[in-house]
């Protein structure tokens, strides 16, 4: 295939790197000359081998793995020039929908172009401000009026900032002195010939609970749906040990576009996956992907978990009470929050939901800035 | 250097081939890629991640490697909670205590004292310091689940990975005698840190093809009957394709070919493996949908 040790064979390898780094994989300049310096050691001719060890040095996850292959093929059967093509295209395609997205989240999430005439009237007096912010904290997602979303929105990042600060520094708080530091003691004694006068304490680190968000991101919920991945978004910021899934018919696990992309740019990249945004609801098939995702780790019984989901369900009651069971035995607190509670009139009715209830330790509205704010007080 | 010859394998690291050659007679079957990944290892030094589930060999990787290298094989058990101490190195309380009583009365200065106690014969070593005064030869390190252990963890791991030093404050910098040969290994509960994956070489060991499986059980388990190993893998290959909690692994399939020759069985029958069902399922829920498909009907599809 080719002479490892020429020229012009180094150029192709390096080419292919950047290639694969157009594709999407973390491997960077590093990668690239660890692969160059595999291929000198390994000294030999042998196709496999080579990209054997050029997949060892670019890849560093199973997804990769397994795109690998493909793209290796791709590239050296000579269809690179194609491919680069093929980049500007996904490029081109992924900002037109992220402009989608903006047009989605400005019009039809926040029921059109009523103007704000309402604050004017109610609030005549010149306390306005103030109670402004506190009406729009309690107005529910699906009923601001297109001129206040930019208000809330604004609102919304300021306060779960301050939560989830709180949240990490009050969990930081250390417990009343208890273990015995023997080292520290030990220190301190030498000076007086051994004897243990001043016992050190050691401070123990409070574990953080760890956080799971299993967000509902069917049709019926599409008038909350992006606020809520806002609130997980703050939660993922301060909580080291939280995770978020979307579901809707199945579900993924959007933990890593959340934590590490600013929120544009996360709910960008969320829009590209077409099925399960806004499509049907089975609550209870989800459940069980999520339980057999969990299946493989020892049980965490300091986990809580959020299902934010308004209950309706077109999967069988009986499956979402069995998963819901089963996940609740492995840990500490299932919390559900449904926009709907945030209604006067709801009362858990349909048959997914009646059914849901027993399994769950706490149920909650999450309508509102105001009902997500006080969700502070279940996640100590 | 060419890989068609079969050179006196004096040298098993001379090239993959005769590397995966030399671990096919400690019994380990692995491919071309996984022999490549374990070469550069030994060759460039760099560690090496392998991912994937339980049971398909990946401790086995740095246990054979070991006993091809004729050096010790040093593990870290990584679990959720681990630290310096249980890691690196943990100073003996008691017996600094004992000797600070001991030397109460000698005419040494507080500083001397203070040296004593804190000197290397009352030093516990725990396995990432093992490895990294193994005086012999290189050892060969593994890093059991990295995946169970935390982003702290993995930090400082991180740190040694790079530098093969360890700083003790009281005793100064200790430095690596030789290098070790590190594996880490993960069944992928959570993502590691990217910095540590782009530290090291990455495999991901997956499900084995009939093909393989067989010949794995043939190196394994000589001694069992081919007819029996042959059914069983079909039997297994199958359950992996339904959609249970935990697919079973090659250990479980070994264990079960095991548990069968135990029962003086020759071939399977849906009684046997009914009987046997918990060497290979391993929750209630697999079991039950597992009869519920029909192990007859299973069986049946094997032969």
């Amino acid at each position: 295939m080719l002479e490892p040790n020429s020229v012009q064979a180094i150029e192709r390898i390096v080419e292919f790197c950047r290639y694969t780094r157009a594709m999407g994989f973390t491997a960077g300049v590093t990668e690239t000359l660890d692969s160059l310096q595999a291929i000198e050691a390994l000294a030999t001719d042998d196709p496999e081998i080579l990209k054997a060890a050029i997949r060892a040095e670019i890849c560093s996850s199973k997804e990769e793995w397994a795109r690998f292959d493909a793209l290796f093929e791709q590239f050296w059967s000579g269809r690179s020039a194609q491919s680069s093509d093929e980049t500007s295209r996904d490029r081109h395609a992924r900002s037109v929908k992220v402009n989608s997205l903006e047009l989605h989240t400005r019009n039809p999430l926040f029921g059109g172009a009523r103007p704000s005439e309402a604050l004017v009237d109610e609030e005549g007096s010149a306390a306005g401000g103030a109670t402004v912010l506190e009406r729009i904290r309690k107005t529910d997602f699906s009923r601001i009026p297109q001129a206040d979303q930019a208000v809330l929105e604004e609102l919304a990042e300021r306060l779960l900032k301050q939560m989830s600060l709180r949240l990490s520094r009050r969990l930081r708080v250390a417990e009343e002195s208890g273990r015995v530091d023997l080292r520290r003691t030990i220190r301190k004694s030498i000076g007086c010939g051994g004897e243990l006068l001043d016992l050190q304490y050691k401070v123990r680190k409070t574990q953080q609970a760890r956080i799971v968000i299993l967000l509902d991101v069917s049709g019926s919920m599409n008038l909350y749906s992006l606020f809520l991945v806002r609130f997980a978004h703050a939660l993922q910021k301060h909580f080291k040990r939280a995770d978020t899934f979307i579901f809707s018919t199945s579900l993924r696990q959007i933990t890593e576009e959340l934590r590490t992309r600013n929120l544009v740019d996360a709910l960008a990249s969320l829009s590209q996956t077409p099925t399960s945004w806004s499509a049907g609801t089975k609550i209870g098939e989800s459940l069980g992907e999520y339980n057999r995702l969990c299946s493989r780790k020892p049980a965490s019984r300091e986990t809580v978990v959020l299902i934010l989901s308004d209950g309706w369900d077109t999967g069988e009651p009986e499956k979402l009470a069995a998963e819901l069971c089963a996940l609740r035995r492995r840990v500490k607190k299932v919390v559900w929050l449904n926009p709907l509670l945030g209604l006067s009139d709801y009362r858990p009715l349909t048959k997914g939901m009646a059914a849901a209830l027993p399994h769950v330790d706490v149920f909650a509205p999450a309508h509102s800035l105001e009902s997500l704010l006080q969700l502070e007080k279940l996640l100590m | 250097m060419s890989a068609s010859h079969s050179l006196p394998d004096d040298n098993p690291i001379q090239n993959v081939d005769t590397l995966i050659r030399s671990f096919e007679r400690f019994g380990y079957i692995s491919d071309r890629a996984l022999g490549t990944a374990v070469y550069l290892v030994v060759k460039l030094g760099k560690p090496l991640l392998i991912e994937g589930h339980a049971g398909l060999g990946k401790t086995e990787v740095a246990k054979v490697l070991a006993a091809m290298l004729g050096t010790r094989l040093i593990r870290l058990q990584c679990y959720e909670g681990l630290d310096i101490s249980a890691a690196v190195y943990e100073w003996n309380y008691q017996k600094q205590l004992l000797a600070i009583k001991i030397q109460e009365r000698s005419e040494k200065s507080v500083e001397e004292k203070e040296n004593h106690v804190f000197s290397r014969e009352f030093l516990l070593e725990r396995p990432l310091l093992q490895s990294l005064l193994a005086e012999q030869a290189a050892p060969v390190l593994l890093i059991d689940e990295i995946d169970r252990a935390d982003e702290a963890f993995e930090a400082y791991l991180l740190e040694l990975l790079s530098e093969f030093q360890v700083s003790i404050p009281e005793m100064g910098t200790i430095k690596a005698v030789h290098k070790p040969y590190v594996i880490l290994t993960s069944n992928r509960t959570r993502e590691l840190s990217d910095a540590l994956k782009r530290r090291c070489l990455y495999h991901w060991i997956d499900y084995p093809s009939a093909e393989k499986e067989m010949k794995i059980v043939a190196a394994r388990r000589p001694h069992i009957e081919q007819e029996l190993a042959r059914q069983a893998v079909r039997f297994v290959q199958t359950l992996r394709r339904m959609d249970l909690r935990k697919a079973p692994g090659v250990a479980e399939t070994l264990d079960w070919l095991e548990a069968a020759e135990a029962l003086g069985k020759e071939k399977l029958d849906a009684p046997t493996v009914e009987q046997t069902l918990g060497c290979l399922s391993k929750s209630a829920e697999d079991e039950a949908r597992i009869k519920a498909e029909g192990i007859e009907r299973i069986l049946s599809q094997a032969l």
